[in-house]
């Protein structure tokens, strides 16, 4: 009534009535709607081909909750954010049933149901997955899949090639030799620099290592001891403060993982090392810089020429998932149907059970968005140059420490920009992964 | 009988009713107080002595099992060139900054003593950065930062200051990737800096400022002897705020540099983010976070003490 004051008792009344009201009416008040026997909840990145998003939120796990009685709930977040994602549903103990991170998360492996009754069902009905998948999934310590990974993608070389042409290398380069001495006349006559990162991120990641598997230098050895402190690992560190100075500039420094994807649309760059993310844009953004970008293959080093997985896609099932074996058929049965996926996400994601997509070369080498046609048939024999994180071995624990806290990002960039010697800055980066493998050994997961 | 008379007699028969506790005002008190305290010790109490407990043992990521072991961690990380530039990257990052929002807040609240006209938009604009969401404001600056398309690069190459081949790297320069980050920091937090000064300015009586402009105190010692001393203990208290904001905070490193170029604005709060969460070692990485605290607390007890001393009642 007007001008009726409210008593304090009267106003505390109302006030918990309030809110108890809002708390409960969600779930009193709005109709619920027709429910599945169960609920599958995931959570993965927001993938960097929109129309994979479109393909899987909105039809394929419609389609697979509908025969399989499930309501699958997907939830999409930003790449950087999984890690810390995934460390919160650990702490608490509660969360998604599927969690899928984009590089091997062998530091979970006690808290995920073990894959391997699922690898082995996907074995007997598709034969072998590759080798890349195993060595990205598999603790041989504990003799443990501690993840399933369906597929992965390939890191090719994007190049210029108009530019390139000009310098005298019509076909791209070949080599890392060649990076560097046609990447120099190319900054010098038109001002493009290449573009290999040196920050703090995941392209920056790959490439180093890129670089460091080429001359014959790596973390550890085939059987995961540490063996970064060597020649060829100073002579790749040396090479990358030369390629800096005489074909980049600063910017490199300030890059994260999708900034060589808008310099190379922008036409800034000459070379950048990426998932065909760059040119799968460029169709759609920039036709014209679309027709200048191709792609080579892994460049050769002094030991080899090879390359990074760019993403591996790798599905733990937690231990305390709410339906652990919901989660085990939706990842068998997505694998399987893996063709589906590699055509919705135009390319970007290759299969890691080879027999899931047959007609993969017949696709990639006719491909009517791509310019020209068969631009994406040099990632054909992808699986002969492309390998793992942590190669020769597995991607352990403390490979994954390293590479998710950027320690050769940081020994790479310190050099290049004068402000270590590439001694100086291999020792302090050896003392750091001799204590991160001291300590995942002590836990025994190395 | 009347319907009093009849409500006097059943109230004489039944027996006395309890006041509830709404009506008592030392439950009252409590039951206030009660829903902060508790968002206080469940929100913030509860993950710190957690956080403390992980710095002294061994957990991962991936485990919920963790055994004691002592300050191990913090030995581990002391002698390391990473954590020792963090560190003095921490202090460089919150002393310039502070140093910079006092002066600035300081004027600004001075300004906005005067009446003048529009002073109501210059003040909802000034709110503006403290009330928006941070990692927005961050982004917008990562764009005007950003190597391709930054605004600042763009309008010096249009006044022909620059040239296209010469754009300065403003996050991949070590010195002006600092200067960025304090920047940011400093436009962040240089509002609530400056609402609590004006808070202060606002309290001291008129009546003084007269006085001192009738002996004939100049500006300067009008502001240095009179009304800085008289706001001297709501000037700590945003210094403090500052301080341990400026310490603890990593928004504005992780958005716009992820603590490179090669860690040289890496700071403790990032560096334990990126060791604890995205490394997977959250003992470490809570070893690091806690490393400053004991600091901390002195810095705050001091400064409250001071600022109680010379309190004006």
């Amino acid at each position: 009534m007007a001008g009726q004051r409210l008593s304090r008792r009267q106003f505390v009344r109302a006030t918990g009535a309030a809110a108890g009201a809002a708390t409960l009416g969600a779930n009193i008040i709005i109709p619920g709607r027709a429910r599945a026997a169960k609920t599958l909840k995931i959570l993965q990145w927001v993938h960097f081909v929109p129309a994979y998003d479109e393909w899987f939120n909105k039809k394929y796990v419609k389609e697979w909750g509908a025969k399989n009685d499930t309501e699958v709930i997907v939830d999409n977040i930003g790449l950087a954010q999984i890690n810390a994602r995934a460390t919160a549903e650990v702490a608490a103990g509660k969360g998604h049933d599927i969690v899928q991170f984009n590089w091997p998360p062998p530091a979970f492996e006690q808290q995920v149901v073990p894959m391997n009754d699922v690898y082995q069902e996907l074995e007997r009905k598709l034969g072998k997955p590759i080798d890349l998948c195993v060595k990205s999934t598999y603790n041989p310590k504990t003799k443990n899949y501690y993840a399933l990974s369906p597929s992965f993608t390939p890191d090719p070389v994007n190049y210029r090639q108009d530019l390139f042409a000009q310098v005298g290398l019509p076909n791209g380069p070949k080599s890392w030799d060649e990076v560097r001495t046609g990447g120099a006349k190319i900054k010098k006559q038109f001002g493009n620099p290449v573009g290999i990162g040196l920050a703090q991120e995941i392209d920056t990641a790959m490439a180093m290592r890129t670089i460091m598997y080429a001359w014959g230098a790596h973390e550890q050895d085939e059987a995961g001891n540490l063996t970064l402190k060597s020649k060829q690992t100073l002579d790749a560190i040396k090479f990358v403060k030369a390629l800096f100075e005489e074909t980049m500039t600063a910017e490199v420094y300030t890059w994260d993982a999708s900034s060589n994807n808008r310099a190379m649309i922008a036409g800034q760059i000459s070379v950048a090392l990426n998932a065909i993310s760059i040119t799968r844009t460029a169709e759609k953004e920039n036709p014209d810089i679309s027709r200048k970008i191709q792609l080579t293959k892994a460049l050769r080093g002094p030991a080899r020429a090879i390359g990074l997985e760019h993403v591996m896609q790798c599905c733990v099932v937690w231990k305390f998932a709410e339906n652990v074996e919901g989660a085990k058929k939706f990842l068998t049965d997505y694998t399987t149907n893996f063709h589906e996926a590699f055509v919705a996400g135009e390319f970007y994601d290759f299969p890691c059970f080879p027999k899931t997509v047959p007609d993969l070369s017949k696709l990639i080498a006719n491909d009517p968005k791509a310019h020209p046609p068969d631009k994406y048939k040099v990632l054909d024999d992808v699986l002969t140059w492309a390998t793992n994180v942590g190669y020769p071995g597995y991607a352990t624990a403390a490979i994954d420490e390293i590479y998710s806290t950027w320690l050769l990002n940081t020994m790479f960039a310190k050099v290049a920009a004068g402000q270590a010697t590439p001694e100086a800055a291999l020792d302090e980066a050896e003392a750091a992964c001799k204590r991160i493998f001291a300590k995942w050994k002590e836990k025994g997961l190395v | 009988m009347s319907i009093l008379e009849r409500e006097t007699a059943a109230g004489s028969l039944a027996r006395p009713r309890r006041r509830p506790l709404t009506d008592n005002p030392r439950w009252l008190g409590v039951l206030m107080i009660g829903p902060a305290v508790l968002y206080i010790v469940l929100i913030v109490g509860l993950p710190f002595v957690l956080a403390l407990y992980y710095s002294v043992s061994d957990i991962t990521a991936g485990s919920r099992s963790l055994n004691f072991v002592g300050l191990k961690n913090f030995a581990a990380i002391v002698g390391t060139s990473q954590f020792q530039t963090a560190l003095r990257n921490t202090f460089v990052f919150a002393l310039v900054s502070q140093a910079i929002v006092l002066v600035g807040a300081n004027i600004l609240a001075l300004a906005l003593m005067r009446d003048f006209r529009g002073k109501w938009i210059v003040r909802l604009l000034l709110l503006l950065p403290w009330v928006a969401p941070i990692s927005l404001g961050t982004i917008g600056w990562l764009w005007i930062f950003d190597s391709l398309y930054s605004v600042v690069n763009w309008t010096l190459q249009a006044l022909g200051l620059i040239s296209a081949r010469n754009w300065p790297m403003w996050l991949g320069i070590p010195y002006l990737a600092m200067g960025s980050v304090i920047t940011v920091h400093v436009w962040r937090l240089l509002p609530l800096a400056t609402i609590i000064l004006l808070a202060g300015l606002s309290s001291i009586p008129k009546e003084i400022h007269e006085a001192a402009r009738v002996d004939g105190a100049g500006f300067w010692r009008h502001h240095f002897r009179i009304t800085l001393p008289l706001v001297r203990p709501i000037m700590l208290v945003a210094l403090l705020f500052g301080l341990v904001f400026a310490f603890t905070d990593m928004i504005v490193i992780f958005v716009l540099t992820r603590g490179g170029p090669y860690d040289t604005t890496q700071v403790l709060s990032s560096l334990a983010f990126f060791t604890g969460i995205q490394g997977g070692d959250l003992a470490t990485g809570a070893a690091i976070a806690v490393f400053l605290f004991p600091l901390l607390l002195a810095v705050a007890v001091v400064f409250l003490r001071i600022a109680r001393r010379t309190e004006v009642t």
